[in-house]
């Protein structure tokens, strides 16, 4: 039952490349990493930004390792993702524009 | 195929389109007015919550040897500051709040005898990095201006806020001691490492010895004028005008005007020479600070200077040219001096940037450490200490 719900709502399935759809699955997925490593504490590393270690259990190294995925991700997060969810709405509303144009074009010009 | 074209360059333009809209609100969602980070009278939301994770710290030994641990890998000398912002900050407060006072007071003392029982069991290069050893001290016996300083000034602004009596002799010990240094030495440079004197250390020092004055009665404006008469003339950076960070005895420049050292030497001189300390804000804050897309930031040097990333200006993140100790040391300078617009941009930056941690109404910067949340703590109550003592009679 679930399955055929997500298979139905298509949500899993590839959107062509920079389709609205597209960018709202990269937007989730960015989001869903993102929550992950939150929940997950790596906030706690990022303080290798003023060469303090992140955990004196597990050293320089994987410190700087999981801060630096933590970064990239918040980064991705605040930054990436409302961009692209802006961009597939502007794109959603200009594809609906130009189809209602043609529309009308046809309409238009298939009259007698 | 052309369709696919057509759809990827209408992807990019919507992409393109999105970027310019967001980059430039994104600060929106970080800025919040400045009275949540510091306020003319009371204490700020910003400051309570920093204190209380602070306050937390020196209730809890365990959190606190490790919190301290981690920034004594990098630098001993952090954990030192990070007790002297905290002692100054709580003394800032403990006017600002005085219903809090006892649990402030209580709190400074733990703070102040743990680090001179330190520096009496270890000696004065526990709280200093290792090449303190390297060489010998010019003037002897040594002694870091650096410790006294700072230690000088927790005492004094411990007993500004409440008489102490057992620390009055220790405070006028220490401060005999610098001026007896200053005196001896015709230059008026005393060290912190070897052959090495600091702008910062000097300031935090003379504002300490003025502080005494205010407690004890004593006079020292001879001596603190002439200091600064000597600076003047001596340790200003003729490009910028900013002075500079740190000399040798001999007054020869070994760093240039830095953004880690200038905000606070800023602040420092506000009770010494408060035309000269406005001066040298408004030259740091048109040299070294900026703000892009709203969010306010510090360079660690001026244009004409070029100096490498080290463990004061942390590390540089390029393009933007941002130092994260300069930056963080630049809320104290824009705090000082009254300069909203700067602090509502900094703050910005720290809540978008510093990623803040919030457990049980405490705060703590997680790109951050206890020296730097210190120095931010004390940004936001910084103020009625030196209003205290420049208005004279006790």
């Amino acid at each position: 039952m679930n399955k055929l719900f997500w298979k139905k709502s298509g949500i899993f399935q590839r959107a062509e490349f920079l389709s609205p759809k597209d960018m709202l699955q990269r937007a989730a997925a960015i989001s869903g990493l993102f929550l992950l490593v939150h929940l997950a504490g790596f906030r706690e590393f990022t303080g290798i930004l003023n060469g303090t270690i992140g955990s004196l259990a597990l050293g320089w190294n994987l410190s700087a390792f999981l801060a630096v995925i933590y970064i990239l991700l918040y980064l991705a997060f605040v930054i990436l993702v409302p961009v692209l969810i802006l961009a597939a709405v502007i794109l959603a509303i200009w594809r609906r524009r130009v189809r209602k144009v043609e529309i009308a074009r046809v309409t238009t010009n298939g009259k007698p | 195929m052309k369709a696919r074209m057509k759809r990827i360059l209408a992807g990019l333009a919507a992409l393109t389109v999105a970027a310019l809209i967001w980059l430039p609100c994104l600060h929106f969602v970080f800025t919040r007015p400045v009275s949540q980070f510091r306020q003319e009278q009371g204490l700020s939301p910003k400051a309570r919550q920093l204190a209380a994770r602070h306050l937390q710290l020196w209730t809890e030994p365990a959190l606190r040897e490790t919190e301290l641990n981690k920034m004594r890998i990098s630098n001993a000398e952090w954990d030192f500051m990070g007790r002297s912002y905290l002692v100054w900050s709580l003394a800032n407060m403990a006017l600002r709040d005085p219903a809090s006072k006892p649990l402030y007071l209580r709190t400074m003392d733990q703070i102040i005898d743990e680090t001179l029982r330190l520096e009496k069991q270890e000696g004065m290069y526990f709280f200093l990095m290792p090449y303190a050893k390297d060489g010998s001290y010019v003037m002897q016996p040594p002694h870091s201006l650096f410790l006294d300083g700072e230690i000088a000034l927790m005492l004094a602004s411990r007993r500004v806020v409440d008489e102490k009596p057992e620390y009055k002799p220790l405070l006028t010990e220490r401060v005999n001691a610098i001026v007896a240094r200053f005196q001896k030495n015709p230059r008026m440079l005393l060290e912190s490492y070897p052959d090495e004197c600091w702008m910062f250390d000097h300031c935090v020092a003379l504002d300490a010895i003025k502080t005494a004055d205010y407690l004890d009665g004593t006079d020292h404006s001879e001596l603190i004028r002439d200091w600064i008469a000597m600076a003047k003339q001596k340790l200003v950076d003729p490009k910028s005008g900013l002075l500079i960070s740190s000399f040798t005895t001999h007054g020869a420049p070994l760093a240039g005007p830095e953004g880690s050292s200038i905000w606070m030497v800023a602040h420092s001189l506000q009770l010494l020479d408060e035309d000269f300390a406005r001066d040298q804000y408004q030259r740091a804050r048109k040299e070294l600070g900026a703000v892009t897309l709203g969010f306010g930031y510090a360079h660690e040097w001026p244009e004409s200077w070029k100096g490498e990333a080290n463990i004061d200006s942390g590390p540089i993140i390029p393009v933007f040219d941002i130092s994260a100790g300069s930056s963080g040391m630049a809320f104290i300078g824009a705090s000082s001096f009254g300069d909203d617009k700067f602090l509502t941009s900094l703050a910005a930056t720290l809540d978008f940037a510093g990623f803040p941690s919030r457990t049980g109404g405490r705060l703590k910067y997680c790109a951050s450490n206890q020296v730097g949340d210190a120095a931010l703590l004390y940004a936001t109550a910084l103020g009625p200490l030196w209003q205290k003592v420049r208005a004279g009679a006790r």
